[in-house]
């Protein structure tokens, strides 16, 4: 589970679980390999789509990109088929575009979410046990490596950089800021969630 | 080409003409949706920037480096954040379609008739009774298109120096010199002549998820790469038209998004031409155009210092930047818009593209597209709140989002000519009649997609991708709706 370079890695199929993306698998050795110990541990989702309104069933919605601030607050909790509001898997560079958590991570969210699932099912996760570098979300090249890539929009890669020096460490860079932005911010963006909701 | 006019009413507000008021209220909306769609598919949204830089580079005296990075991120950038400002009124002015529609069908009792004003949607267009009447073309992002659209959305009573001063039909049309000017007058009608409350019909309600205000296609990245967003999140909402205070704010939205909030003692920009006649744009400093408080929509201090500009500053904004890089660029013989606009042409017609090839296939489809949209907006002025959930997530979400933008990019994957001239193609934004089969509109559009398909096998994943137009809900021309999906489970 610490395998974090490019070597292609194939799906373990058929998938036991269909969920959004990696660390929110509910038990054993069902990520996305197909070999994780425990729950919240799989490697990536076991389902993909592009996005907005495209996912097959309950749960695989993905978020962040298209629909509103209070489906912004759910991902991998839609009630049924093509009700999810953005693509899977959840790229850890993807974030929030509506609402008062714009701008902020969609996985954090999720597996906040998750976690929460989780416990109040008594399960137990053991949060410290994702993939080396992956800690935030998967990142772009991690996905790749297991055959996903990342969805939607017209706006341009969202990982690119305008830099010309350096650019792989201006992306990094840049993607690092954003992410420990947005893990600083989380209970925050829980409590804006809970509040949308009432 | 001789401008075409939606419809003309009698020059005053009568309670005997209202519903052809607000039926010309609501082709007003619905007319600007297909001009503003067009230049923001003509748009070259995210280029790859070493293949931009390259060009750039290629057309700059040697040892311009450094100059050639930045004039690259000029061009990356504003294409971008042309795109989502775009975009971002694209979604207001959907907005805008279902609000007038709610006034209609609540003071009217009857739903709007968007097909019926479909049909007489024909480019060059104009707004029927605005005063200087403009010609409106479907046509790629350009200084003159910027120009179109800020007299669409001006503040101000203007005169257009390319036309004359007299309207060509005096008296036909209700007299109106913006569409402010136009709505306010339908306000001063409505609080005296229509208090309600209605009766209760079918309308777009609020709390539904039909319009976000902000998606990743109304984002642009600004020079460091961080991401910006087109609308702020308390820009419009969908609001139920019971009686005429509601009836007012649904048409004070429409006012305060397009125009701006302003207000007597708030300075704004307004419209006004120079010599030459083009608009005078505002100054540019440090890459940022200079503003006045009355050019947002909403600018009041209970919105917590949020500001969001009016469509009107919007194109304002990317108007001046475009005056401002095509000088730049100008100074190195390069022509900015050239670098990121598709080498498309004004107002194409279906008849242009040769008859039984993926052009005019793909072309016809895009159409189909765009009409069987405004058949399921309509449809859901005749329906529960359920069914309209179904036809408006999984039926114009899907095609505006998927199926139409697919067409209204891809159709620069084919050239045609005219005048000798060869041009990349673009969507025509002509109505289709289905009525001419006694298939369902959405079967017509598999037939469609399988001719497509075989003509140009890059479509073929309109039949083999089931979550697409397979998915579709079925809508008839009757305002039958068929779910392709499965029911929705009670919360």
């Amino acid at each position: 589970m610490s395998d974090t370079t490019n070597k292609i890695i194939p799906q373990f199929l058929p998938p036991k679980e269909l969920h959004t993306c990696m660390g929110l698998n509910s038990c054993e050795n069902k990520g996305f390999s197909g070999n994780n110990d425990c729950a919240g541990q799989g490697d990536c989702s076991t389902v993909s789509h592009p996005c907005h309104v495209l996912n097959e069933c309950k749960g695989q919605g993905g978020c962040g990109l298209f629909g509103t601030t209070k489906e912004f607050c759910h991902p991998g909790e839609n009630a049924c088929k093509y009700q999810g509001s953005c693509g899977a898997p959840i790229l850890a560079s993807r974030f929030i575009v509506q609402g008062p958590n714009k701008g902020r991570s969609v996985w954090q969210l999720a597996r906040e979410l998750f976690l929460k699932r989780m416990e109040n099912q008594g399960i137990v996760v053991h949060k410290d046990k994702l993939p080396v570098g992956q800690e935030y979300g998967p990142t772009d090249e991690f996905v790749a490596a297991r055959g996903g890539s990342s969805s939607c929009g017209q706006s341009g890669d969202r990982y690119c950089s305008y830099a010309f020096d350096n650019r792989d460490v201006s992306r990094y860079k840049k993607r690092q800021r954003f992410v420990k932005r947005s893990a600083r911010k989380m209970k925050n963006t829980e409590k804006n969630c809970g509040c949308d909701d009432k | 080409m001789a401008l075409s006019k939606l419809f003309e009413i009698p020059p005053h507000i009568t309670e005997d003409n209202f519903e052809e008021v607000m039926h010309q209220a609501i082709a007003l909306e619905l007319a600007t949706i297909p001009t503003y769609l067009s230049t923001y598919y003509s748009i070259k949204r995210a280029q790859d920037q070493d293949t931009v830089y390259a060009r750039v580079l290629s057309q700059l005296p040697a040892g311009s480096e450094a100059l050639a990075e930045q004039m690259t991120l000029d061009i990356l950038v504003y294409a971008n954040k042309s795109a989502a400002y775009i975009m971002s009124v694209v979604i207001e002015e959907m907005l805008h379609l279902a609000l007038s529609s709610n006034v209609k069908t609540a003071i009217c009792q009857k739903a709007p008739e968007l097909v019926k004003i479909a049909t007489k949607v024909k480019f060059p267009t104009q707004l029927d009774g605005h005063r200087p009447e403009f010609p409106i073309n479907i046509d790629k992002l350009s200084l003159e298109q910027l120009t179109v659209f800020l007299q669409i959305e001006s503040p101000n009573t203007f005169v257009d120096p390319g036309q004359p001063d007299e309207p060509d039909t005096p008296g036909t049309p209700l007299d109106y010199t913006t569409i402010g000017a136009f709505y306010d007058m339908i306000i001063a009608f409505v609080k005296k002549h229509y208090p309600g409350p209605y009766e209760p019909r079918p309308q777009l309600l609020p709390d539904q998820p039909f319009y976000g205000q902000n998606s990743i296609n109304t984002v642009y990245y600004d020079r460091n790469h961080k991401p910006q967003f087109g609308s702020e999140d308390d820009s419009g909402v969908l609001r139920h038209v019971v009686d005429a205070p509601t009836a007012v704010a649904a048409m004070e939205e429409i006012i305060h998004q397009g125009e701006g909030r302003v207000n007597d003692d708030e300075a704004y920009d307004k419209l006004e031409f120079d010599k030459n006649g083009l608009p005078v744009p505002l100054p540019v400093k440090n890459g940022k155009v200079q503003f006045k408080p009355g050019d947002y929509d909403d600018n009041t201090k209970d919105h917590k210092g949020k500001k969001e500009l009016s469509h009107f500053g919007k194109f304002m904004e990317i108007y001046s930047l475009g005056v401002h890089y095509q000088e730049k660029f100008k100074g190195y013989n390069m022509k900015f818009f050239d670098e990121l606009v598709y080498n498309q042409t004004v107002n194409p017609k279906q008849s242009e593209y040769p008859e039984d090839t993926a052009l005019s296939m793909a072309s016809k489809m895009g159409n189909a597209l765009f009409t069987y949209i405004i058949l399921m907006v309509e449809t859901c002025y005749y329906k529960d709140e359920d069914t309209q959930f179904k036809v408006f997530m999984y039926g114009i979400h899907k095609s505006m989002i998927w199926l139409l933008s697919e067409f209204g990019n891809g159709m620069n994957a084919y050239t045609f000519k005219r005048d000798d001239t060869v041009y990349e193609a673009s969507l025509t934004f002509e109505y289709y009649d289905f009525s001419k089969d006694s298939a369902s509109p959405k079967e017509q559009m598999i037939r469609m997609a399988n001719e497509l398909a075989q003509l140009d096998s890059n479509w073929e994943w309109l039949l083999t991708d089931k979550t697409y137009l397979l998915a579709l809900p079925d809508v008839g021309l009757d305002h039958s709706v068929k779910p392709n999906v499965p029911e929705v489970p009670a919360s």
